[in-house]
């Protein structure tokens, strides 16, 4: 690990020098997300009034994940002071040693799904995976649950689910057997793929961004699919003729993390605090579908009530789904990924 | 040759001049050396180094220990081979499709006056211009079940269900050979521009037909630039990622793809590169096989019967 | 090309007084046919190139189409050959139209400028090309390609790629190639311009010799009139599309029909005379010539320089016309030499004389008067333009 580290900081080194964000602007950080519309919610919720109330300037960047924050901490070029992640990559880079440990003492974990809270990461938002359909090809009696989706005689259509995200569509395809949400961890991964396996010869689109699943519901090149809530809500302000729900939805949560090495990390330290207190974290539903991880959000009044239904971490919504478990696929990523394209890449 | 003349005449003349030339060569070599050394440092910097780094990378395992995991991989896994086997079949027929499309048109504009043919060649470099992955959703427009050639195919009355064009390797190849294209008619046009005109007329007055002259004098003359559009063609396609990624529909995966999952799958770096070693030395492989093929093929001489 | 080439010279040279010429080479000596070219007419866009051009060429004739370029002898040739398609007129082989017939059915054999050869095929392939074509078996074509090589002196070089040749060797090659399908006629275009001057004398000679030989039909362009004139049996001088004049060399050279016919061949000067009630005037004197005087107008007399010679006597005597003139500049060129003299109406002549001690002990200085002497026998009258 030494010899790779040195070898990428003498790579890395000279490429990034010019990047890095100078030692004396103690004042400003840089954080970065996934860009996009989640992004710009992602400012004027949790950046613009942190760096208000803190008197700190925010820079923004764009992260592809945790390749870039590999890249950065092993080759000792740390731009960000604080990134956000998929969970399962931040309990993969925990595992790694890439990022810096949290200090709790400054951030307020309450109200966090204590699954999301650990020493170096800490849960910052959620997302749904669920089940979308057309109206125009199945009215109001669409697949309503994965059983449906996966069964292709009461429900002809073309079918897309995600091939890049393995860890959603393998828990799809276990909720698919009919095990019960609380019993979908931790995931039988082979009996989870010999489901796949049945319904694989009739899947039209594997996806591997939320674009192109978006793209494929929106433009009628399939009839159902799984798709993220974010995606799923703007088809349908859009006025698609689509119909979701979150029943049998999968939660997976996004975090955020302080790279090791990060030059601000004080400052970073309270930015994130801020960034998860219930006063902020009440405003990202007011411009995304991407539901708060503070659950005390819902407390705080800011969220109008009828907005409350349509957030897929509302408790009583969190109640119809399946939390992923980030350290169940710490553990049996690779694993899993690997198998799972095995079976369906030919 | 002429220091030796010099030297042969002996004395102390002799030796001085020889002296002189020998100098004047070394300074000469020197002054070349001086001038290609900026080439020759970036390409070591920027190519040599890079990839020799790669390399040592592979040999790396995610506990930093030395080990052909990375390449045991490929074998351990099925789905490798045959993403590996779907870049080659996808290379192949795309480099087929240009092959097709672009010898007619590389033909017709070698034809043209050279006014016109310069109109025309703008035509053919134009999408150059635009974004591979602007074009390559305009492909999904243009082919995707309810997109503009099925819905006017069923308009029209030509087929009753949609053809399935986009999301498929069909789709892929569809795509690719779009923006392949250019790589092939751009070389062959150029070869083909230095064809003499009057070997095509010498042709047709000791006894070609018209067709026969195309097949025994045209074409074998064309074959090098044809070899050389084939060749890049079929190169590039090895490594394409953005077309196959939008068209394929998941289901057409290349090993461009399979390195970037790969490279995110695993926490090293050595995964991802295990892979781009082997498709440079199979690139490398290949290119030496089209010299050896074709190199002697478009320069050399070979009975005509 | 030094050693062998002088040698080869020297091998053709005999041949050509061989009495016993190695006629049979080929295995049926092609069989020479007539071309009777009328009215052909040719136009790119609005230009004409060619306009109402007649010719016939008689069976086994070497005629040559000479002419500055732009004058129409290669689009004539192109028209032969069937690469080009003439707006008017037509072209019998023998008494067989041949206007429509697509160019590789013409069995016309064509020597190109640039030779023309497939790169990619070698010697023999080449020159079996026409063979293929013509299903001919393949023993029966290794036989012929043979004989052909051996008959333009390239033995052994079938296996040769054509890069590998020098320029004469290629031209040989192009040769072989247009003969060894035995063709009823040969074209050729400027086949020896690209070669240097030695090798192109040589060349000249080997193709005359050679079409001795086998006898063909063929048709020759060049714009080098000494090339013409000692290759061809006759020359077809073109001048914007027409032909100037069609007559064998000598004729040409000795009795040209027109100004331009005169300028282009050989060097002339021009001194304007008057045609009076059948005699004709320079000046004040009446010029003696031994053809008949055009009855009346403004006309030419050509004075080619070797015709001059200088004369002591001032008055003519004989059928000697004599030119009073000033020396204005005398050039010694070893074997002969240049005499720039200047009439009395300030027309420029020019006297070449070969370097015989008689006139050498007569050679005048610049400045000094001299008489120029002339014949009546090479007196020659064009029209003025």
């Amino acid at each position: 690990m030494t010899r790779i580290s040195c070898i990428h900081s003498l790579a890395l080194a000279g490429l990034l020098a010019s990047a890095a964000v100078p030692a004396m602007a103690a004042d400003t950080i840089t954080v970065a997300s996934w860009g996009g519309t989640y992004q710009e919610a992602q400012t004027k919720a949790f950046f613009k009034p942190t760096a208000d109330a803190l008197g700190i300037t925010i820079k923004e960047d764009t992260t592809n994940g945790l390749d870039d924050v590999r890249l950065q901490v092993t080759g000792n070029a740390v731009k960000w002071d604080i990134t956000e992640l998929g969970a399962d990559e931040c309990a993969r880079g925990s595992k790694e040693g890439l990022f810096e440990k949290l200090d709790y003492s400054v951030i307020d974990k309450s109200g966090i799904n204590p699954k999301l809270v650990h020493d170096d990461w800490v849960g910052i938002s959620y997302t749904s995976v669920v089940l979308i359909y057309r109206t125009d090809v199945f009215g109001d009696k669409g697949p309503k649950t994965w059983a449906d989706f996966w069964n292709v005689e009461k429900f002809p259509g073309r079918r897309a689910l995600s091939g890049s995200q393995a860890t959603e569509t393998l828990s799809v395809a276990a909720l698919a057997e009919g095990i019960p949400i609380d019993k979908v961890y931790p995931v039988d991964i082979d009996g989870a793929l010999k489901s796949v396996d049945k319904v694989k010869g009739h899947i039209d689109a594997w996806w591997t961004s939320g674009a192109q699943a978006m793209q494929l519901v929106k433009d009628g090149e399939v009839d159902m699919a799984s798709i993220w809530n974010g995606r799923a809500g703007t088809l349908k302000k859009e006025g698609a003729p689509v119909a979701f729900s979150f029943d049998q939805g999968v939660l997976t949560a996004d975090c955020m993390v302080i790279p090791k090495g990060s030059k601000n990390k004080d400052i970073a330290m309270k930015a994130l605090a801020k960034f998860v207190s219930p006063e902020l974290q009440a405003n990202l539903p007011l411009y995304v579908d991407n539901g708060p991880a503070n659950e005390k959000a819902f407390e705080t009044g800011k969220i109008p009530p009828e907005r409350i239904k349509d957030i897929n971490s509302a408790p009583e919504n969190v109640k119809k789904q399946v939390l992923q478990d980030p350290a169940f696929w710490r553990d049996t990523l690779v694993e899993a990924t690997e198998k799972f394209n095995n079976l369906v890449q030919q | 040759m002429q220091s030796a003349r010099f030297e042969d005449l002996g004395g102390p003349h002799g030796t001085l001049n020889a002296d002189a030339l020998r100098a004047d060569a070394r300074r000469e070599s020197f002054g070349l050396l001086a001038l290609l050394s900026p080439g020759l440092l970036l390409v070591f910097t920027v190519i040599i180094v890079p990839i020799g780094w790669l390399f040592w990378l592979s040999l790396y395992d995610e506990t930093g220990a030395l080990s052909a995991a990375n390449y045991a991989r490929f074998f351990e896994q099925a789905s490798y081979i045959r993403t590996f086997i779907t870049t080659f079949k996808v290379a192949f027929f795309v480099t087929g499709a240009c092959v097709l499309l672009g010898y007619p048109l590389a033909y017709m504009l070698s034809q043209l006056p050279r006014r016109a043919a310069s109109i025309c060649l703008i035509f053919v470099i134009l999408p150059f211009w635009t974004s591979v992955l602007v074009r390559t959703y305009a492909w999904l427009v243009i082919l995707q079940r309810k997109g503009l050639a099925n819905s006017w195919l069923i308009d029209l009355g030509v087929i009753s269900q949609p053809l399935p064009l986009a999301n498929n390797f069909a789709g892929v190849i569809i795509g690719m050979t779009h923006i392949m294209l250019p790589f092939l008619v751009l070389p062959l046009y150029a070869s083909m521009k230095t064809i003499d005109t009057d070997c095509l007329r010498a042709g047709m007055n000791l006894g070609a037909s018209p067709a026969a002259t195309f097949r025994q004098i045209f074409f074998p003359l064309s074959l090098p630039g044809l070899a050389s559009g084939v060749v890049i063609v079929f190169v590039l396609c090895l490594g394409f990622f953005v077309t196959p990624a939008l068209m394929g529909g998941g289901k057409v995966i290349m090993w461009a793809m399979r390195m970037e999952q790969t490279t995110s799958l695993y926490s090293n770096w050595g995964a991802g590169a295990a892979l781009g070693v082997v498709l440079l030395a199979v690139t490398l492989a290949l290119l030496g096989l089209f010299q050896w093929l074709l190199g002697a093929r478009a320069t050399g001489v070979w009975s005509s019967r | 090309m030094e050693g062998s080439g002088a040698e080869a010279l020297l091998r053709s040279v005999c041949a050509m007084n061989d009495p016993e010429p190695r006629e049979m080479l080929l295995s049926i000596a092609p069989s020479a046919l007539p071309i009777g070219i009328s009215g052909i007419e040719k136009r790119f866009g609005g230009v004409s190139v060619l306009r109402d051009l007649s010719l016939d060429v008689a069976a086994g004739e070497f005629l040559t189409l000479l002419g500055p370029s732009g004058s129409g002898k290669t689009t004539l040739l192109m028209i032969l050959a069937g690469f080009v398609r003439a707006n008017f007129g037509s072209i019998k082989v023998g008494g067989e139209e041949i206007i429509t017939t697509p160019p590789h059915r013409r069995n016309i054999g064509m020597v190109f400028q640039n030779y023309a050869l497939f790169p990619h095929m070698n010697v023999f392939h080449n020159i079996a090309f026409p063979l293929k074509q013509r299903r001919v078996s393949a023993a029966d074509t290794a036989e012929r390609v043979e004989k052909a090589l051996d008959l333009v002196q390239l033995k052994g070089l079938g296996e040769r790629r054509v890069d590998q040749l020098s320029g004469g060797q290629r031209q040989r090659v192009a040769l072989a190639r247009a003969i060894v399908f035995e063709p009823r006629i040969v074209l050729m275009d400027e086949p020896l311009s690209a070669l240097d001057k030695g090798l192109r004398e040589h060349m000249q000679i080997e193709l005359r010799n050679l079409h001795r030989r086998l006898g063909m039909t063929t048709v020759y362009v060049t714009h080098d009139q000494r090339e013409a004139i000692t290759m061809s049996d006759r020359i077809a001088v073109m001048n914007a599309g027409r032909i100037e004049q069609i007559d064998r060399p000598e004729v040409l050279y000795a009795r040209p029909q027109t100004r331009f016919v005169a300028g282009f061949i050989g060097d002339s000067s021009f001194i304007p005379v008057e045609c009076r009630n059948g005699s004709v005037w320079y000046e004040d004197r009446k010029i003696r010539m031994a053809a008949m005087a055009p009855s009346s107008g403004s006309h030419l007399m050509v004075v080619r320089p070797e015709k001059l010679r200088l004369v002591t006597d001032a008055e003519p005597s004989g059928s000697v016309n004599v030119l009073p003139a000033t020396v204005g500049d005398v050039i010694y060129q070893g074997d002969s030499f240049v005499c720039y003299a200047v009439l009395r109406d300030g027309q420029q002549v020019t006297l070449r004389d070969y370097c015989r001690s008689d006139v050498l002990a007569k050679l005048p200085r610049p400045g000094e008067p001299v008489n120029l002497g002339i014949d009546a026998e090479d007196v020659v009258l064009v029209a003025a333009d």
